[in-house]
Protein backbone atom coordinates (compact mmCIF):
# COMPACT_ATOMS: atom_id res chain seq x y z
CA UNK A 1 0.00 0.00 0.00
CA UNK A 2 2.21 3.18 -0.99
CA UNK A 3 1.58 6.26 1.56
CA UNK A 4 0.92 9.50 0.13
CA UNK A 5 3.36 12.06 0.16
CA UNK A 6 3.16 15.34 1.46
CA UNK A 7 2.21 16.53 -2.30
CA UNK A 8 -0.57 14.51 -2.89
CA UNK A 9 -1.72 14.95 0.69
CA UNK A 10 -1.59 19.04 0.10
CA UNK A 11 -3.50 18.52 -2.83
CA UNK A 12 -6.23 16.31 -1.48
CA UNK A 13 -6.54 18.92 1.37
CA UNK A 14 -6.67 21.43 -1.74
CA UNK A 15 -9.55 19.48 -2.89
CA UNK A 16 -11.48 18.91 0.55
CA UNK A 17 -11.36 22.06 1.06
CA UNK A 18 -13.11 23.25 -2.49
CA UNK A 19 -15.64 20.23 -2.08
CA UNK A 20 -16.54 21.82 1.80
CA UNK A 21 -17.34 24.98 -0.13
CA UNK A 22 -19.48 23.47 -2.97
CA UNK A 23 -20.99 20.59 -0.45
CA UNK A 24 -23.86 22.66 0.78
CA UNK A 25 -25.27 23.07 -2.97
CA UNK A 26 -23.78 20.81 -5.25
CA UNK A 27 -23.42 16.89 -4.80
CA UNK A 28 -20.58 14.92 -3.47
CA UNK A 29 -19.16 12.47 -5.06
CA UNK A 30 -18.96 9.55 -3.03
CA UNK A 31 -14.96 9.24 -2.79
CA UNK A 32 -15.17 12.83 -2.02
CA UNK A 33 -17.83 12.34 0.60
CA UNK A 34 -15.39 9.06 2.11
CA UNK A 35 -12.12 11.34 2.52
CA UNK A 36 -14.24 14.46 3.52
CA UNK A 37 -15.88 12.63 6.79
CA UNK A 38 -12.27 10.31 7.23
CA UNK A 39 -10.61 13.72 7.48
CA UNK A 40 -12.95 15.55 9.55
CA UNK A 41 -13.23 13.06 12.11
CA UNK A 42 -9.21 12.14 12.14
CA UNK A 43 -8.80 15.62 12.98
CA UNK A 44 -11.13 15.69 15.77
CA UNK A 45 -9.57 12.64 16.96
CA UNK A 46 -5.65 13.97 16.62
CA UNK A 47 -6.96 17.71 18.06
CA UNK A 48 -8.47 15.21 21.22
CA UNK A 49 -7.38 12.34 21.44
CA UNK A 50 -8.81 12.27 25.16
CA UNK A 51 -12.59 12.16 23.31
CA UNK A 52 -12.28 8.58 22.61
CA UNK A 53 -12.67 8.11 26.74
CA UNK A 54 -15.58 10.77 26.61
CA UNK A 55 -18.68 8.64 25.85
CA UNK A 56 -21.13 11.79 25.46
CA UNK A 57 -18.38 13.47 23.21
CA UNK A 58 -17.82 10.42 21.28
CA UNK A 59 -21.35 10.17 20.66
CA UNK A 60 -21.36 13.96 19.42
CA UNK A 61 -18.97 13.28 17.12
CA UNK A 62 -20.03 9.96 15.77
CA UNK A 63 -23.72 11.48 15.88
CA UNK A 64 -22.88 14.95 13.57
CA UNK A 65 -20.51 13.05 11.53
CA UNK A 66 -20.98 9.35 10.76
CA UNK A 67 -24.45 8.58 11.19
CA UNK A 68 -26.07 11.50 8.77
CA UNK A 69 -23.90 9.33 6.09
CA UNK A 70 -25.57 5.93 6.21
CA UNK A 71 -28.78 4.63 5.27
CA UNK A 72 -29.53 2.00 8.42
CA UNK A 73 -32.81 1.49 6.43
CA UNK A 74 -31.52 0.38 3.50
CA UNK A 75 -28.67 -1.60 5.99
CA UNK A 76 -31.19 -3.03 8.27
CA UNK A 77 -33.19 -4.25 4.96
CA UNK A 78 -30.25 -6.03 3.20
CA UNK A 79 -28.78 -7.54 6.48
CA UNK A 80 -32.55 -9.09 6.87
CA UNK A 81 -32.68 -10.05 3.31
CA UNK A 82 -35.35 -12.50 2.28
CA UNK A 83 -36.63 -12.45 6.14
CA UNK A 84 -37.69 -8.66 5.53
CA UNK A 85 -41.15 -9.25 3.87
CA UNK A 86 -41.94 -11.41 6.89
CA UNK A 87 -41.61 -8.66 9.05
CA UNK A 88 -44.39 -5.84 10.06
CA UNK A 89 -44.12 -2.31 9.42
CA UNK A 90 -43.67 -2.50 13.33
CA UNK A 91 -40.98 -5.02 13.69
CA UNK A 92 -38.87 -3.41 10.75
CA UNK A 93 -39.00 -0.41 12.36
CA UNK A 94 -37.94 -1.90 15.84
CA UNK A 95 -34.85 -3.86 13.82
CA UNK A 96 -33.77 -1.11 12.33
CA UNK A 97 -33.55 0.49 15.58
CA UNK A 98 -31.53 -1.59 17.52
CA UNK A 99 -29.39 -2.24 14.27
CA UNK A 100 -28.01 0.91 14.52
CA UNK A 101 -27.74 1.29 18.14
CA UNK A 102 -25.47 -2.39 17.70
CA UNK A 103 -23.56 -0.97 15.01
CA UNK A 104 -22.83 2.66 16.33
CA UNK A 105 -21.92 1.21 19.56
CA UNK A 106 -19.89 -1.68 17.58
CA UNK A 107 -17.76 1.04 15.34
CA UNK A 108 -17.52 3.72 17.88
CA UNK A 109 -14.76 1.48 19.42
CA UNK A 110 -13.16 0.81 16.21
CA UNK A 111 -12.76 5.02 15.61
CA UNK A 112 -9.44 4.76 18.15
CA UNK A 113 -8.09 3.10 14.66
CA UNK A 114 -8.20 6.18 12.75
CA UNK A 115 -6.50 8.52 15.17
CA UNK A 116 -2.74 7.61 14.72
CA UNK A 117 -3.48 5.68 11.20
CA UNK A 118 -3.99 7.48 7.74
CA UNK A 119 -6.59 6.88 5.36
CA UNK A 120 -6.07 6.98 1.38
CA UNK A 121 -9.08 7.29 -0.68
CA UNK A 122 -8.94 5.35 -3.83
CA UNK A 123 -9.95 7.70 -6.77
CA UNK A 124 -13.54 6.06 -8.01
CA UNK A 125 -13.57 5.81 -11.38
CA UNK A 126 -17.95 6.69 -11.92
CA UNK A 127 -20.34 7.05 -15.01
CA UNK A 128 -22.55 10.07 -14.01
CA UNK A 129 -25.43 8.01 -14.11
CA UNK A 130 -24.78 5.61 -11.38
CA UNK A 131 -26.57 5.40 -8.29
CA UNK A 132 -24.75 2.53 -6.65
CA UNK A 133 -21.01 2.46 -6.14
CA UNK A 134 -18.19 1.06 -3.84
CA UNK A 135 -15.18 3.32 -2.59
CA UNK A 136 -11.75 1.84 -1.56
CA UNK A 137 -9.75 2.99 1.10
CA UNK A 138 -6.97 1.48 2.52
CA UNK A 139 -5.85 2.48 6.29
CA UNK A 140 -2.16 2.37 6.41
CA UNK A 141 -1.45 1.45 10.47
CA UNK A 142 2.07 2.70 11.83
CA UNK A 143 3.40 -1.22 10.98
CA UNK A 144 3.23 -0.68 7.37
CA UNK A 145 0.03 -3.01 7.10
CA UNK A 146 -2.85 -1.75 5.19
CA UNK A 147 -5.87 -2.55 5.75
CA UNK A 148 -8.53 -2.51 2.72
CA UNK A 149 -11.95 -1.35 3.74
CA UNK A 150 -14.41 -0.44 1.06
CA UNK A 151 -17.76 1.47 1.59
CA UNK A 152 -20.87 0.65 -0.99
CA UNK A 153 -22.84 3.88 -1.07
CA UNK A 154 -26.60 4.49 -2.86
CA UNK A 155 -27.12 7.51 -4.16
CA UNK A 156 -30.53 8.66 -3.03
CA UNK A 157 -33.88 10.81 -4.38
CA UNK A 158 -32.23 14.14 -3.02
CA UNK A 159 -29.33 13.03 -5.10
CA UNK A 160 -26.63 12.86 -1.70
CA UNK A 161 -24.83 9.43 -0.98
CA UNK A 162 -25.20 7.18 1.89
CA UNK A 163 -23.08 4.53 2.70
CA UNK A 164 -25.12 0.65 3.16
CA UNK A 165 -22.10 -1.61 3.29
CA UNK A 166 -18.50 -1.59 4.91
CA UNK A 167 -16.59 -3.88 3.64
CA UNK A 168 -13.33 -5.00 5.92
CA UNK A 169 -10.61 -7.05 4.53
CA UNK A 170 -12.95 -8.61 2.03
CA UNK A 171 -15.71 -9.34 4.89
CA UNK A 172 -18.97 -7.64 4.05
CA UNK A 173 -20.85 -6.46 7.26
CA UNK A 174 -24.01 -6.97 5.45
CA UNK A 175 -23.67 -9.87 4.57
CA UNK A 176 -22.33 -11.19 8.20
CA UNK A 177 -25.40 -10.12 9.72
CA UNK A 178 -27.37 -11.43 6.91
CA UNK A 179 -25.99 -14.91 8.42
CA UNK A 180 -26.59 -14.04 11.52
CA UNK A 181 -29.87 -12.60 11.51
CA UNK A 182 -30.46 -15.82 8.93
CA UNK A 183 -29.93 -18.37 11.54
CA UNK A 184 -31.83 -16.73 14.59
CA UNK A 185 -34.65 -16.45 12.61
CA UNK A 186 -34.35 -19.66 11.17
CA UNK A 187 -34.02 -21.35 14.80
CA UNK A 188 -36.11 -18.93 16.55
CA UNK A 189 -38.25 -16.25 14.90
CA UNK A 190 -38.07 -12.26 14.03
CA UNK A 191 -39.20 -11.28 17.59
CA UNK A 192 -36.57 -13.34 18.93
CA UNK A 193 -34.28 -11.37 17.16
CA UNK A 194 -35.07 -7.79 17.49
CA UNK A 195 -35.23 -9.07 21.93
CA UNK A 196 -31.22 -10.56 21.09
CA UNK A 197 -30.68 -6.79 19.74
CA UNK A 198 -32.32 -5.11 22.43
CA UNK A 199 -30.40 -7.10 25.10
CA UNK A 200 -27.39 -6.64 23.56
CA UNK A 201 -27.82 -2.97 23.25
CA UNK A 202 -28.69 -2.69 26.89
CA UNK B 1 -1.25 -33.16 11.94
CA UNK B 2 -2.77 -36.80 11.58
CA UNK B 3 -5.85 -36.36 13.68
CA UNK B 4 -6.37 -33.68 10.84
CA UNK B 5 -6.25 -36.06 8.43
CA UNK B 6 -8.69 -38.67 10.30
CA UNK B 7 -11.07 -35.23 10.73
CA UNK B 8 -11.25 -34.98 7.09
CA UNK B 9 -11.83 -38.51 6.62
CA UNK B 10 -14.74 -38.20 8.89
CA UNK B 11 -15.99 -35.17 7.80
CA UNK B 12 -16.53 -36.83 4.67
CA UNK B 13 -18.36 -39.93 5.48
CA UNK B 14 -20.50 -37.81 7.56
CA UNK B 15 -21.40 -35.37 5.36
CA UNK B 16 -21.67 -38.12 3.05
CA UNK B 17 -24.92 -39.66 4.77
CA UNK B 18 -26.34 -37.51 7.21
CA UNK B 19 -28.30 -34.78 6.73
CA UNK B 20 -29.32 -32.45 8.84
CA UNK B 21 -33.16 -30.48 8.86
CA UNK B 22 -32.31 -27.03 9.07
CA UNK B 23 -28.57 -27.01 7.20
CA UNK B 24 -27.15 -23.47 6.24
CA UNK B 25 -25.47 -23.33 2.98
CA UNK B 26 -21.90 -24.19 2.59
CA UNK B 27 -22.27 -25.64 6.00
CA UNK B 28 -23.66 -29.05 6.09
CA UNK B 29 -22.05 -30.46 9.42
CA UNK B 30 -22.80 -27.72 11.40
CA UNK B 31 -24.87 -29.28 14.51
CA UNK B 32 -20.62 -31.27 14.81
CA UNK B 33 -18.83 -28.07 13.94
CA UNK B 34 -20.87 -26.46 16.79
CA UNK B 35 -19.67 -28.75 19.23
CA UNK B 36 -15.70 -28.49 17.97
CA UNK B 37 -16.35 -24.86 17.82
CA UNK B 38 -17.70 -25.26 21.81
CA UNK B 39 -14.79 -27.21 22.24
CA UNK B 40 -12.34 -24.80 21.18
CA UNK B 41 -14.01 -22.04 23.17
CA UNK B 42 -13.40 -23.98 26.23
CA UNK B 43 -10.08 -24.56 25.66
CA UNK B 44 -9.11 -21.31 24.73
CA UNK B 45 -10.84 -19.71 27.59
CA UNK B 46 -9.40 -21.99 30.24
CA UNK B 47 -6.03 -22.78 28.96
CA UNK B 48 -4.82 -20.84 25.57
CA UNK B 49 -6.22 -17.03 26.39
CA UNK B 50 -5.06 -17.30 29.78
CA UNK B 51 -1.59 -18.30 28.74
CA UNK B 52 -1.42 -15.75 25.82
CA UNK B 53 -2.34 -12.79 28.13
CA UNK B 54 0.30 -13.77 30.58
CA UNK B 55 2.56 -13.73 27.95
CA UNK B 56 1.22 -10.72 26.41
CA UNK B 57 1.17 -8.91 29.79
CA UNK B 58 5.20 -10.23 31.52
CA UNK B 59 7.25 -9.97 27.90
CA UNK B 60 8.21 -6.55 26.50
CA UNK B 61 6.65 -5.13 23.58
CA UNK B 62 9.82 -5.19 21.49
CA UNK B 63 10.67 -8.52 21.90
CA UNK B 64 7.17 -9.42 21.24
CA UNK B 65 7.66 -7.66 18.19
CA UNK B 66 10.69 -9.77 17.69
CA UNK B 67 9.07 -12.89 17.81
CA UNK B 68 6.46 -11.85 15.45
CA UNK B 69 8.11 -10.99 12.92
CA UNK B 70 10.46 -14.27 13.18
CA UNK B 71 7.46 -16.09 12.38
CA UNK B 72 6.42 -13.70 10.19
CA UNK B 73 9.48 -13.98 8.32
CA UNK B 74 8.95 -18.24 8.19
CA UNK B 75 5.08 -18.19 6.99
CA UNK B 76 6.65 -15.43 4.22
CA UNK B 77 9.22 -18.14 3.47
CA UNK B 78 6.26 -20.85 3.08
CA UNK B 79 4.10 -18.12 0.77
CA UNK B 80 6.68 -18.69 -1.60
CA UNK B 81 5.83 -21.93 -3.39
CA UNK B 82 2.24 -20.40 -2.99
CA UNK B 83 3.26 -17.38 -4.86
CA UNK B 84 5.11 -19.98 -7.85
CA UNK B 85 1.68 -22.15 -8.06
CA UNK B 86 0.04 -19.64 -8.78
CA UNK B 87 2.45 -17.92 -11.35
CA UNK B 88 2.26 -14.67 -9.60
CA UNK B 89 5.75 -13.54 -10.32
CA UNK B 90 5.49 -10.10 -8.95
CA UNK B 91 4.13 -12.01 -5.39
CA UNK B 92 7.19 -14.21 -5.48
CA UNK B 93 9.42 -11.31 -6.31
CA UNK B 94 8.48 -9.42 -3.55
CA UNK B 95 8.03 -12.27 -0.93
CA UNK B 96 11.79 -13.60 -1.81
CA UNK B 97 13.50 -10.13 -1.25
CA UNK B 98 11.49 -9.76 1.87
CA UNK B 99 12.50 -13.04 3.45
CA UNK B 100 16.40 -12.36 1.82
CA UNK B 101 16.32 -9.07 3.05
CA UNK B 102 14.94 -9.65 7.20
CA UNK B 103 16.96 -13.28 7.25
CA UNK B 104 20.19 -10.93 6.74
CA UNK B 105 19.99 -7.33 7.90
CA UNK B 106 17.08 -8.52 9.84
CA UNK B 107 18.55 -10.77 11.75
CA UNK B 108 17.01 -14.00 10.72
CA UNK B 109 13.24 -11.95 10.80
CA UNK B 110 14.04 -10.13 14.05
CA UNK B 111 13.63 -7.08 12.12
CA UNK B 112 11.02 -6.56 9.37
CA UNK B 113 13.02 -4.21 7.13
CA UNK B 114 11.10 -5.17 4.24
CA UNK B 115 7.71 -3.40 5.22
CA UNK B 116 9.74 -0.37 6.93
CA UNK B 117 11.39 -0.36 3.03
CA UNK B 118 7.73 -0.62 1.65
CA UNK B 119 7.64 -4.23 0.25
CA UNK B 120 4.40 -5.55 0.74
CA UNK B 121 3.81 -9.30 1.76
CA UNK B 122 2.15 -11.44 -0.61
CA UNK B 123 0.38 -13.39 2.05
CA UNK B 124 -0.52 -16.29 0.13
CA UNK B 125 -0.72 -20.11 0.65
CA UNK B 126 -1.63 -23.64 -0.28
CA UNK B 127 -5.43 -22.92 0.33
CA UNK B 128 -5.51 -19.94 -1.91
CA UNK B 129 -3.74 -21.49 -4.63
CA UNK B 130 -6.32 -24.19 -4.53
CA UNK B 131 -8.92 -21.96 -4.59
CA UNK B 132 -7.07 -20.00 -7.54
CA UNK B 133 -6.99 -23.09 -9.35
CA UNK B 134 -10.71 -22.97 -9.43
CA UNK B 135 -11.56 -25.76 -6.68
CA UNK B 136 -14.31 -24.52 -4.23
CA UNK B 137 -14.14 -24.22 -0.50
CA UNK B 138 -16.02 -27.00 -0.07
CA UNK B 139 -18.09 -27.51 3.47
CA UNK B 140 -16.93 -25.25 6.27
CA UNK B 141 -15.21 -27.12 8.94
CA UNK B 142 -14.56 -26.20 12.26
CA UNK B 143 -11.18 -28.55 13.13
CA UNK B 144 -10.23 -28.96 17.10
CA UNK B 145 -7.28 -26.45 18.65
CA UNK B 146 -7.57 -25.04 15.34
CA UNK B 147 -10.43 -23.56 14.25
CA UNK B 148 -12.27 -22.13 11.47
CA UNK B 149 -11.58 -24.02 8.15
CA UNK B 150 -13.31 -25.18 4.75
CA UNK B 151 -12.72 -28.22 3.52
CA UNK B 152 -9.89 -27.05 0.76
CA UNK B 153 -8.39 -24.54 3.40
CA UNK B 154 -7.60 -27.76 5.97
CA UNK B 155 -6.18 -29.71 2.73
CA UNK B 156 -4.47 -26.12 2.34
CA UNK B 157 -2.81 -25.99 5.75
CA UNK B 158 -1.71 -29.49 5.80
CA UNK B 159 0.38 -28.10 2.83
CA UNK B 160 1.13 -25.48 4.24
CA UNK B 161 2.72 -27.29 7.74
CA UNK B 162 5.26 -29.19 5.62
CA UNK B 163 6.21 -26.12 3.66
CA UNK B 164 6.96 -23.85 7.12
CA UNK B 165 10.79 -23.75 8.07
CA UNK B 166 9.37 -25.01 11.10
CA UNK B 167 8.69 -27.97 10.45
CA UNK B 168 12.50 -28.56 9.40
CA UNK B 169 13.90 -28.00 12.99
CA UNK B 170 15.13 -31.31 13.89
CA UNK B 171 15.45 -31.18 17.47
CA UNK B 172 11.77 -32.33 18.65
CA UNK B 173 11.65 -30.28 21.71
CA UNK B 174 13.06 -27.29 20.03
CA UNK B 175 10.26 -27.38 17.46
CA UNK B 176 7.52 -28.37 20.02
CA UNK B 177 8.74 -25.38 21.61
CA UNK B 178 8.72 -23.43 18.49
CA UNK B 179 4.99 -24.23 17.21
CA UNK B 180 3.81 -23.40 20.56
CA UNK B 181 5.16 -20.06 20.94
CA UNK B 182 3.76 -19.45 17.41
CA UNK B 183 0.16 -20.39 18.55
CA UNK B 184 0.60 -18.18 21.73
CA UNK B 185 2.06 -15.41 19.52
CA UNK B 186 -0.61 -15.90 16.64
CA UNK B 187 -3.11 -15.49 19.51
CA UNK B 188 -1.91 -12.53 21.38
CA UNK B 189 -2.76 -11.14 17.82
CA UNK B 190 -6.10 -11.88 18.27
CA UNK B 191 -6.81 -9.92 21.11
CA UNK B 192 -8.54 -6.66 19.14
CA UNK B 193 -10.49 -8.72 16.75
CA UNK B 194 -11.64 -10.70 20.08
CA UNK B 195 -13.24 -7.65 21.12
CA UNK B 196 -14.92 -6.54 18.47
CA UNK B 197 -16.74 -10.23 18.10
CA UNK B 198 -17.49 -10.01 21.54
CA UNK B 199 -19.45 -6.47 21.09
CA UNK B 200 -20.81 -7.10 17.34
CA UNK B 201 -21.88 -10.90 17.15
CA UNK B 202 -25.27 -12.35 18.56
CA UNK B 203 -24.00 -15.54 17.66
CA UNK B 204 -20.22 -15.75 17.60
CA UNK B 205 -20.34 -19.46 15.60
CA UNK B 206 -22.31 -17.95 12.65
CA UNK B 207 -20.31 -14.64 12.81
CA UNK B 208 -17.01 -16.20 12.89
CA UNK B 209 -18.05 -18.84 9.86
CA UNK B 210 -19.51 -15.79 7.57
CA UNK B 211 -16.29 -13.46 8.28
CA UNK B 212 -13.96 -16.73 7.53
CA UNK B 213 -15.42 -17.62 4.81
CA UNK B 214 -15.66 -14.16 2.95
CA UNK B 215 -12.15 -13.37 3.95
CA UNK B 216 -10.76 -16.60 2.75
CA UNK B 217 -12.50 -15.92 -0.91
CA UNK B 218 -11.54 -12.18 -0.54
CA UNK B 219 -7.74 -13.64 -0.52
CA UNK B 220 -7.85 -15.94 -3.34
CA UNK B 221 -9.45 -13.64 -5.47
CA UNK B 222 -7.42 -11.06 -4.25
CA UNK B 223 -9.70 -8.36 -2.57
CA UNK B 224 -11.02 -8.04 -6.10
CA UNK B 225 -14.98 -9.18 -5.21
CA UNK B 226 -17.14 -11.12 -7.17
CA UNK B 227 -19.25 -8.28 -9.04
CA UNK B 228 -15.65 -6.63 -9.73
CA UNK B 229 -14.57 -6.52 -13.50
Amino acid sequence: MKRLNWKSGFFATAVIAAFAVTAAQAQVAPDALIKTVATDVTTVLKADPAILSNAAKLKELIESKLIPNFNFARMTQLAMGRNWAKASPEQQAALTKEFQTLLVRTYSGALANFRNNTIEVRPLRMQPAETDVTVKTVINQANGQGIPIDYSLEKGADGSWKAYDIIVGGVSLVTNYRDEFNTVIRDQSVDALIKQLQSKNK
Amino acid sequence: MKFAVVILTGVMTLSGCASFRTAAPGDPIEPINRGVYSFNSTFDHYLLKPIAKGYDAVVPGLVKTGVSNVFQNMSDAQSLVSDALQLKGAKFGDDLGRVMLNTTFGIGGIFDLATQLGVERGNEDIGQTLGYWGIGAGPYLVIPFLGPSSLRDAVGRFGDSKLNPLSYVSSVPVRNSLTGLSVVDARVGLFPAEDLLNQASLDKYTFLRSAYLQRRQSLVLDGKRPKDE
